[in-house]
């Protein structure tokens, strides 16, 4: 009966439970929305830091890591890609050469860090051959007696490797993207014309086109006046097993985009065996070995295990690798709940007006139930289910709003295109696909419950400081 | 039977001013099934008797006991459930629930009570069929006149089956021929379930159908007249 009459008693005044439950709704939304977002962004990063960047574990002599030293390759290492095959948790392995160089091309240059690979193994511990730019070459599968390289899209921007042309092939794709007319024309005094750096793309764009125009369509025309080279070329120059300068002209075979301006810029990927030749290293010499398991959530177990089976090496999990990744992870899971708890906190402000002006209004009424033997354990109980119950319809229909725009763009994502750049400077993609799992919604629930429990507390306890006597006399 | 006892009851109000005697030492005892009325002028004590006797109030002396049971020996709690099993109330402005149904508010007593469903429907229907709103019973109280409101509230103060109903001028504010067809209704009640029912009240067509007046005036029994069958007093 309680239930039931403080259910009946939320709808009394429908506009102004409406109002409380509404201001809730839009809270629980705005609060699960914005968590759904960080979290999105933040499994994108581990996703694809992870599949393109570091895989799970890394394996390499106990001081390599400090100053990467050549000459710190893993010993016995036929003996350990055996053993760590024959670890049920393994999925793959595979070698890597690291060495520091410079990349040269004829305009610029920048320093580099080259990872001598096996393409094959390397695709079953990494999905970075996935994040190859289409028409830019297949660096995994082409046999070649050339020297290859696949390098990252800024580093490739930085080199003056990738360029910017706009001609009538450019123009015309644009015109069927449905640019106006009016803006190609802004365009057409480019054509034939090949920038050579993004910079200066950017700023010519920028005189030429207005604020709307930049904004619109500034990144459909970057996109299609990007003009990649196949003959395109750079030197790679480093020091040799025997500290002696060496290098040699690579072509660049293809070319990376993993949303990560710092990864692209700063590692070169080569066959192993070209590398291994060109420094002096023996085949079976290597300085890491990069495992993928079965399950990511194993990383710290397995790598645990391994430590112990290779007590002479050194076996890092990817939170160890990463640590940042490791830190913001565990401290965006603590935030959540603080943040949907602050959200709370201010709505409960709005439930306890509420609660206290339907206190005040129904004086005569609580002061008659007490009077035909309501007790107060009842009475408490009523106001407290009727606060509960004004929290949790504006939760859960907050809940289910956000969880449908959660739903609809987890498939399409929310692009913020104005902070791509710098999205990107920190290893985040710019096109974020908002995700969060069922039991944050059970504590938002649970969170909602108790903030209809805890606002319900002081108009509650006016309702029982009511005389009833003296509450019968209202008018 | 004696049900209630009222013995040499005082109130005292002590205000920074002045000191205000309300009840002033009233003797009273209710039997079984009496239909009793309490009159006097405004600032008589008809109130404040009515709330001490429903436990609503506290006397400053003397003793309220129902069924053998000292009002004054219960703690707040204790009293409250004392009042839910054993006294019925009828108010002057009817205070139903509004957001519940004529039957709704009638069985409210019954659900605290813990009635058995249905021997609660049972009895529910058995006295809206009494007060005449048996096809109103799914109505809420905006949809039904002051007069079958209060029947509604005659019903609900009875549905519990307590000890005696006070009624706090339950004729006030409706019309005549409302007052008449509820006073004939609480009647034929006291006469079928024996249940005491005492009023306090202005109203003439209360003190023409009670069977005793007590007379209350400056917060003392002036007068207490019980009525012989044939209507004279005694």
């Amino acid at each position: 009966m309680i239930w039931k009459t403080a259910w009946k008693n939320v709808w009394r005044n429908k506009v102004r439970s409406l109002v409380v439950m509404i201001s809730v709704t839009i809270g629980i939304f705005g609060g699960v929305f914005a968590v759904a977002i960080m979290n999105g962004a933040i499994e994108q990063r581990v996703d694809s830091a992870l599949n393109n960047e570091i895989s799970h574990i890394h394996i390499n002599d106990p001081g390599f890591r400090d100053n990467y030293d050549i000459q710190l390759t893993i010993p016995g290492l036929e003996q350990i890609r055996g053993q760590l095959e024959e670890t049920a948790q393994v999925e793959a392995v595979s070698p890597r050469i690291i060495i520091s160089g410079m990349a040269n091309t004829a305009s610029r240059s920048a320093g580099v860090q080259i990872l001598g690979i096996e393409p094959d193994l390397e695709k079953k511990v990494l999905n970075l051959h996935e994040k190859t730019i289409p028409g830019t070459g297949d660096f995994f599968e082409t046999e070649s007696r050339h020297n290859l390289a696949y390098i990252g899209e800024d580093l490739a921007k930085e080199l003056n490797i990738i360029r910017y042309i706009i001609d009538e092939e450019t123009l015309g794709k644009l015109r069927e993207s449905d640019i106006p007319e009016q803006t190609l024309n802004k365009l057409s005094p480019y054509v034939g014309k090949r920038f050579h750096s993004e910079d200066e793309f950017e700023k010519e764009m920028k005189e030429s086109l207005s604020r709307r125009e930049q904004n619109e369509y500034g990144r459909l025309i970057r996109e299609q006046a990007w003009s990649f080279s196949e003959r395109s070329r750079m030197t790679l120059v480093f020091l040799d097993k025997d500290q002696m300068q060496t290098g040699a002209v690579f072509r660049i075979a293809g070319i990376y985009d993993i949303k990560n301006n710092m990864f692209e810029m700063s590692r070169v990927f080569v066959r192993k065996e070209l590398l291994s030749r060109l420094t002096g290293l023996a085949e079976n010499q290597v300085h890491q070995l990069v495992v993928r398991l079965n399950n990511m959530d194993q990383a710290k177990e397995v790598s645990s295990m391994l430590s112990e089976n290779f007590p002479d090496l050194e076996v890092l999990s990817w939170k160890k690798i990463q640590p940042d990744l490791a830190y913001t992870t565990d401290l965006v899971q603590k935030f959540y709940s603080v943040f949907m708890i602050i959200i709370l906190a201010a709505l409960a402000f709005g439930i306890v007006n509420t609660m206290l002006m339907v206190v005040l209004e129904r004086t005569k009424e609580l002061g008659m139930l007490t009077a035909i033997g309501m007790n107060k354990k009842r009475v408490f109980s009523m106001i407290m289910l009727e606060s509960v119950f004004l929290s949790l319809v504006g939760g859960v229909v907050g809940m289910i709003v956000s969880q449908v725009l959660i739903l609809f763009t987890s498939t399409h994502g929310i692009r913020f295109s104005q902070f791509e750049e710098g999205f990107e400077a920190m290893g985040y993609s710019s096109h974020i696909y908002p995700d969060i799992d069922a039991t944050f919604f059970i504590t938002v629930t649970v969170l909602i419950i108790i903030t209809g429990i805890l606002s319900s507390i002081y108009p509650a306890v006016k309702a029982l400081k009511l005389d009833p006597a003296d509450a019968l006399r209202t008018e | 039977m004696k049900i209630l006892e009222i013995k040499d009851v005082h109130k005292i109000y002590n205000s920074s001013e002045v000191q205000v005697h309300a009840i002033n030492g009233v003797t009273l005892d209710f039997e079984k099934g009496e239909f009793a009325a309490i009159v006097g002028p405004s600032g008589s004590g008809k109130t404040t008797l009515m709330n001490m006797i429903g436990g609503l109030d506290s006397p400053t002396r003397g003793t309220i006991t129902v069924d053998h049971t000292n009002l004054a020996d219960l703690k707040s709690s204790r009293l409250i459930d004392f009042r839910m099993w054993n006294i019925g109330f009828v108010f002057q402005s009817y205070n139903l629930i509004p957001v519940l149904t004529a039957k709704e508010n009638v069985e409210f007593i019954m659900n605290l009570q813990k009635w058995d469903k249905k021997d609660r429907d049972h009895r529910t229907f058995e006295l809206l069929k009494a007060v005449g709103l048996k096809e109103r019973a799914h109505s809420r109280p905006a949809k039904l006149s002051g007069g079958q409101q209060q029947r509604v509230a005659v019903a609900r103060a009875l549905a519990s089956k307590p000890k005696f109903v006070l009624a706090d001028e339950p004729t006030a504010s409706l019309d005549t021929k409302s007052s008449e067809n509820l006073l004939d209704i609480m009647e034929e009640l006291n006469r079928e379930e024996g249940i005491t029912f005492i009023f306090s009240t202005h109203d003439q067509r209360v003190v023409k159908k009670a069977r005793r007046v007590i007379t209350l005036e400056d917060g003392k029994v002036i007068s207490d007249e019980r009525k012989k069958k044939n209507g004279s007093s005694s």
